[in-house]
């Protein structure tokens, strides 16, 4: 018997494993060991050239007497020092894909019960991918054992679709058994993980990704997976051709760096085979900025009008555009908002009820598009953010020589607030005026007033409009105007 | 040999002829427009090829001299329903992908359809007016259980299935008036224009 090696997975036991000469190879064996502390000396027979047996403390004495064609015996003391430790071979539990984010999501177990507690493990993940299996990344993961069995889990986004081509994943793992005497290696990979791509599946063609949103400023690569006997001719991105790369015999793909928007119908990518075209869309825009200049106010009590300055374009429409909600934290109520992008693209409203009871709101504006989203708040007091409509219906209702009564409308639900109004009266003889008048509000009512110290028989311009007289916020525009002549003096 | 109309029944389906001449040649140069317009905003290649797509009634007809009347009418009804169809489908999905970002292209999608569609009221008058049953609408049969959803293509498909059916029907644009004016033609033996099922 020599070259006597002993390896170790666990820190628990050890393989021994040694080599004979040819003639002894297949007779009996006699294997013995003790360790130094004087423990009796534990013997078996084996027919392998192996055995497992205890890890010793420090060294462990060991005799293997092969008998038959080639009798001998011999002896050797082993070390921790000189017992190698290689943790377990890594098992991967799952490898699940999640193809519209082209992630790769990896989960396997530490088998952290076999060590004691608190060693450092490291993981080494080797990402492979095409028909050649070339590692396109490895990673090193690190974890601290916890004499338990944890489920340890990582994910990876390719930057191809997951459907150009096949991904492969194996993992190995080093333990710093810093306890541990002996030399320490890593584990052996992992029997690998696949995820076929469709250039595996028969009938699989097309173009990849499909149809998918992406941020402005993007690298990306689109794959053309097409028959096997089909031959690409060109591959187009927008209207450019790009450089093409062979992924495998029945993938081919192109990089498109720093991707710009693309214009409402999307940008296409198209893949012209010999007999046939395959083509995707792909969606470039922007996420959604944070709205400014959030701002609420009612004009009647019975709803409440929100705008916001969106900021720039998204350069997604349709299904894709950017959309607005409206959520009030108090009540809990959420409103999504109808927003024209074309129609205002500056200025954004959305309509609000007013809620029994309640003049706080505590508004969250939520904006959200398949790149990404933001928010803005306000809190407001809507009895402080008065804005009425402007007055309809002004007409005469009296007048003599020195006097007007005039009277109009206004549209909402005002019984709790005070109304200060402004009635702007003007002549070819005198310079415009302003009269204030505050009147107790009501329910779309009408309301009047009189305006004194007239000069007779002169043609006079008037028009009103009003606001809160408490908490002053805006003025409504004015009113329609009107004309209207004193009588002659009496 | 089936019997000559009477004066006014040719002269009535004479005066059809020729408004649904005009129709369609209208018809056809909107499409044009329609068809410039969409490859465009679609980001595509006017001058690709584009393969026969699935459900889009193909314009070229052999042996297209020997067809007699009733053939060219109804031929003519089944394409302009299924291009009502097919349009009324692109128009739903240019609201869902484009919303209101191009309104222009889905004003102008609305017109053609509309076009298409009085031109296949049109072609129903013309057969009325042989005492000719309409055919039913492809639908029809299958109320109960509704017409099969067409298969869910992708964007890049749907466009390409969009340029096909703008394209098959500015060709069939072109085929009506040749089959109307065929229709037209007064039958050489007795001048007046022969019933449907003579006409080659």
């Amino acid at each position: 018997p020599q070259n006597l090696k002993c390896v170790t997975h666990n820190l628990h036991k050890m393989l021994c494993t040694w080599d004979v000469s040819s003639r002894g190879r297949h007779g009996q064996t006699d294997f013995c060991y003790t360790t130094n502390d004087l423990t009796p000396q534990v013997c078996f027979k084996t027919k392998e050239r192996r055995v497992e047996i205890p890890i010793p403390e420090s060294s462990i004495t060991v005799t293997i007497k092969s008998s038959g064609a080639a009798f001998a015996t011999r002896e050797f003391v082993i070390h921790q020092k000189d017992i190698s430790f290689i943790p377990i071979t890594p098992h991967i539990l799952s490898l699940m894909p999640d193809f519209p984010t082209s992630t790769l999501n990896l989960k396997w177990s530490d088998n952290g019960s076999v060590f004691p507690y608190g060693l450092d493990a490291l993981w080494q993940i080797q990402i492979l991918r095409k028909e050649a299996m070339e590692v396109v990344t490895q990673v090193t993961y690190y974890s601290k054992l916890t004499h338990e069995d944890a489920i340890l889990s990582w994910s990876w986004t390719s930057d191809m679709p997951l459907e150009c081509t096949s991904h492969y994943v194996k993992i190995r793992c080093y333990i710093n058994a810093t306890q541990f005497a002996g030399p320490k290696d890593w584990s052996d990979w992992s029997p690998e993980k696949v995820i076929p791509g469709k250039d595996t599946e028969p009938g699989g063609s097309g173009v990849f990704p499909l149809d998918r949103v992406v941020p402005v400023g993007s690298d990306l690569v689109f794959c053309c997976v097409h028959g096997e006997d089909e031959h690409i001719k060109n591959m187009t991105y927008g209207s450019k051709s790009y450089t093409i790369m062979q992924l495998s015999r029945r993938s081919h793909a192109i990089r498109v760096l720093n991707a710009s928007v693309s214009n409402a119908s999307g940008t296409n990518v198209v893949c012209t085979l010999e007999n046939a075209l395959e083509g995707s869309v792909v969606f470039v825009g922007y996420a959604p900025d944070i709205p400014q200049n959030l701002s609420c106010e009612t004009p009647n009590f019975l709803v409440i009008k929100c705008t916001w300055k969106p900021g720039k374009p998204s350069g997604l429409y349709g299904g894709r555009r950017t959309k607005y909600s409206l959520f009030e934290r108090t009540s809990g109520k959420n409103v999504s908002c109808e927003v024209n992008e074309r129609e205002s693209p500056r200025d954004h409203v959305c309509g609000f009820p007013v809620l029994p009871d309640q003049k706080i709101y505590d508004f969250i504006l939520d904006v959200s598009n398949p790149i990404g989203q933001a928010q803005s708040s306000l809190l407001v007091d809507i009895t402080q953010r008065v804005h009425p409509k402007a007055p309809e219906k002004l007409t005469v209702t009296g007048n003599n020589s020195t006097s007007i009564q005039l009277r109009w409308f206004i549209n909402g639900s005002f019984a709790e607030t005070r109304l200060l109004c402004q009635i702007e009266i003007s002549s070819s003889h005198s310079e415009r005026k302003l009269h204030n008048v505050s009147i107790p509000g009501r329910k779309s009512s009408t309301y009047t007033a009189q305006l004194n110290a007239l000069r007779p028989d002169t043609k006079y311009q008037l028009r009103v409009r009003c606001s809160a007289a408490d908490h002053f916020w805006r003025w409504s525009d004015w009113s329609r105007g009107l004309e209207q002549t004193t009588s002659e003096a009496p | 040999m089936a019997a000559a109309e009477s004066p006014s029944a040719a002269l009535r389906r004479r005066d059809l002829c020729s408004r649904g001449i005009r129709l369609a040649g209208k018809m056809r140069a909107d499409v044009v427009d329609l068809l410039d317009a969409y490859v465009e905003q679609q980001g595509l290649d006017a001058s690709a090829s584009v393969a026969a797509v699935e459900g889009v009634p193909l314009a070229a007809v052999e042996r297209w001299d020997e067809q007699t009347g009733t053939q060219r009418l109804l031929e003519n009804l089944a394409a302009y329903r299924a291009f009502r169809a097919l349009l009324a489908q692109m128009l739903e999905e240019q609201r869902e992908q484009l919303g209101e970002a191009d309104a222009g292209l889905g004003r102008a999608l609305a017109a053609v359809l509309l076009q298409v569609s009085a031109f296949a009221y049109h072609l129903e008058e013309l057969l009325r007016l042989e005492s000719r049953g309409i055919p039913g609408e492809e639908g029809d049969e299958e109320e109960e259980d509704g017409p099969p959803p067409p298969p869910r293509l992708s964007l890049f498909e749907q466009k390409l299935r969009g340029q096909a059916v703008l394209r098959e029907l500015a060709q069939w644009a072109v085929r009506s008036v040749r089959d109307l004016r065929q229709l037209a033609k007064p039958s050489p033996a007795t001048g007046a224009a022969p019933g449907l099922a003579e006409s080659p």
